[in-house]
């Protein structure tokens, strides 16, 4: 997806840190296993996070595993369970659709890199589409929905935002118990709302140079391609009243495993995250101003 | 009821002082002014109450039949519709309005939304509750939006103008020490904004929670 939802590496204690590179490598693996080599690519942090967010009470095993980064010395990955099967199925979903989306709107050589490889991928995407038939309705019925107020130029961010955040809420409509399944779809509900708007703060200059649908040109009317310190604000207060939709229903879930990393995430990861798009430097070469890769 | 000392997750052989601790901590995270207006907030109360009749349980068996105080005593008036609506109405449309705010609480948007869009005349309480319904969707901007536009047709109303102080300050949410905001701002500052801004707030509603946080 986005790469947005991650910890901040230097607040993990090292258990978590390689419980986390467990979980991140047990995802690649577990996509590897149910949709070939090739669908390890879709591998992203933000699925690592659903995936831990969705395990249960107990953790699950772990086995050490050797792959391409890691040839020599083997990590202690995750093994396959429901959850992270769960997480491989709707990356490839994701994924695929975002694959997609690039070859609609790239040109020349681009478009046809990118239409080779959504034809590989296909098979893939179909396989996982069917093994979660209610996830993959609510993605291609949302993002149709998006692509009309994209093309209509819509200038409200909440409704744009909305359709990418019915996408992650959608994924909570499976759990069985009514209370947990509240504060899910609660939780990922403002999760997708706040990556779609810190997608679009990342991409605005972009946008603007290239003539490209971004809300934010709509909602405020920036400059050049920035935001006045004025609208800055007002959109990051939105980020904010969102981050205390997310961190009210995060305190309310039970603990499991992962909660320390998920802590991390929520409470450091995601405003540092934000800190760094609208300060510019989300996009900067790793080792000037963030730890792009952790594994 | 579950065993008060795992609801409060703290060992039987805990001293006095830890059990508060860990009681504290946890009201400080479940407290009603997380979830103001919040489609969670019901759960959120639940857990409170739990942890309430926990610490309740373990100070009264430990202090062997004297009377032992309840627990954070907010007074804090449930829905702050309930609270602040008597009164306020308009003119027009005024049963209208108290049944649109029925549907919010109750949390039926659709409802809620299809009755204030029939409404021909736009009044502030019209852009009040439009907010309202927003918010509670979730998006945000177009609430601040509508909650500005109220406040500045009807800049005396108290109400209105509270939402959007409320959502300028960025509203308020139970975070860790240490843990970061999404505006960029020092989080100790902001805090101790929440905080009183939250203690006007229960002091309004006859209830006091700066004090109650030090006395205990």
């Amino acid at each position: 997806m986005y790469g947005y939802v991650r910890p901040v590496k230097g607040e993990l204690k090292i258990r978590e840190f390689e419980l986390f590179r467990g979980v991140y490598c047990g995802l690649c693996h577990e996509l590897a296993r149910r949709y070939g080599f090739a669908s390890r690519f879709f591998v992203n942090y933000d699925f690592t996070f659903l995936a831990m967010i969705l395990a249960g009470q107990s953790g699950a095993e772990t086995c050490p595993r050797r792959c391409v980064a890691h040839p020599i010395r083997p990590v202690r990955c995750l093994g396959s369970c429901s959850s992270l099967s769960m997480a491989a199925d709707m990356t490839v979903v994701l994924g695929w659709w975002k694959l997609s989306d690039s070859a609609d709107d790239a040109a020349g050589a681009k478009a046809l890199g990118w239409k080779v490889l959504r034809r590989a991928m296909k098979g893939a995407y179909k396989k996982a589409a069917a093994r979660q038939p209610a996830f993959a309705g609510a993605v291609e019925e949302n993002l149709t929905a998006l692509r009309a107020l994209e093309a209509a130029r819509c200038p409200s961010v909440d409704e744009t935002a909305d359709k990418f955040a019915l996408i992650l809420r959608s994924i909570a409509q499976g759990e069985p118990d009514g209370s947990r399944r509240r504060i899910l779809e609660e939780l990922f509900y403002h999760l997708g709302r706040i990556i779609y708007i810190l997608d679009a703060a990342d991409d605005l200059a972009e946008d603007v140079k290239s003539g490209a649908y971004n809300p934010l040109r709509y909602r405020f009317e920036p400059a050049e391609g920035k935001l006045s310190p004025e609208d800055e604000r007002t959109l990051r207060t939105g980020l904010q009243l969102s981050h205390n939709a997310l961190a009210g229903a995060w305190t309310l879930l039970d603990e499991n495993p992962y909660s320390g990393i998920l802590s991390n995430t929520i409470y450091l990861g995601l405003p540092a995250t934000t800190q760094a798009v609208f300060a510019g430097t989300w996009r900067e070469p790793a080792r000037l101003h963030r730890e792009r890769s952790y594994l | 009821m579950n065993d008060p000392y795992s609801v409060l997750g703290v060992s039987p052989q805990a001293t006095d002082e830890e059990v508060k601790k860990a009681y504290r901590d946890l009201a400080r995270k479940y407290h009603p002014d997380n979830y103001h207006d919040n489609p969670l907030a019901d759960l959120a109360s639940e857990k409170m109450k739990e942890i309430n009749e926990a610490y309740d349980t373990i100070t009264k068996s430990r202090e062997q039949g004297s009377a032992a105080g309840g627990g954070y005593s907010y007074g804090y008036g449930g829905s702050a519709y309930q609270a602040q609506n008597a009164g306020q109405q308009q003119s027009a449309g005024r049963n209208q309005y108290i049944q649109i705010r029925n549907l919010i609480n109750a949390n039926n948007l659709t409802q809620a939304m299809a009755m204030l869009n029939a409404i021909g005349s736009h009044d502030a309480e019209w852009y009040y509750l439009m907010g309202s319904i927003y918010w509670r969707k979730g998006w945000m901007d177009q609430a601040g939006q509508y909650f500005r536009t109220a406040a500045s047709m009807d800049p005396t109303n108290i109400e209105y103008r509270n939402a959007v102080q409320y959502m300028n300050q960025g509203g308020q949410a139970y975070r860790p020490t240490g843990g970061m905001d999404m505006m960029g701002g020092d989080m100790a500052c902001n805090m101790c904004q929440n905080l009183i801004c939250a203690d006007c707030c229960c002091e309004m509603m006859g209830g006091n929670l700066i004090p109650c946080i030090g006395c205990r």
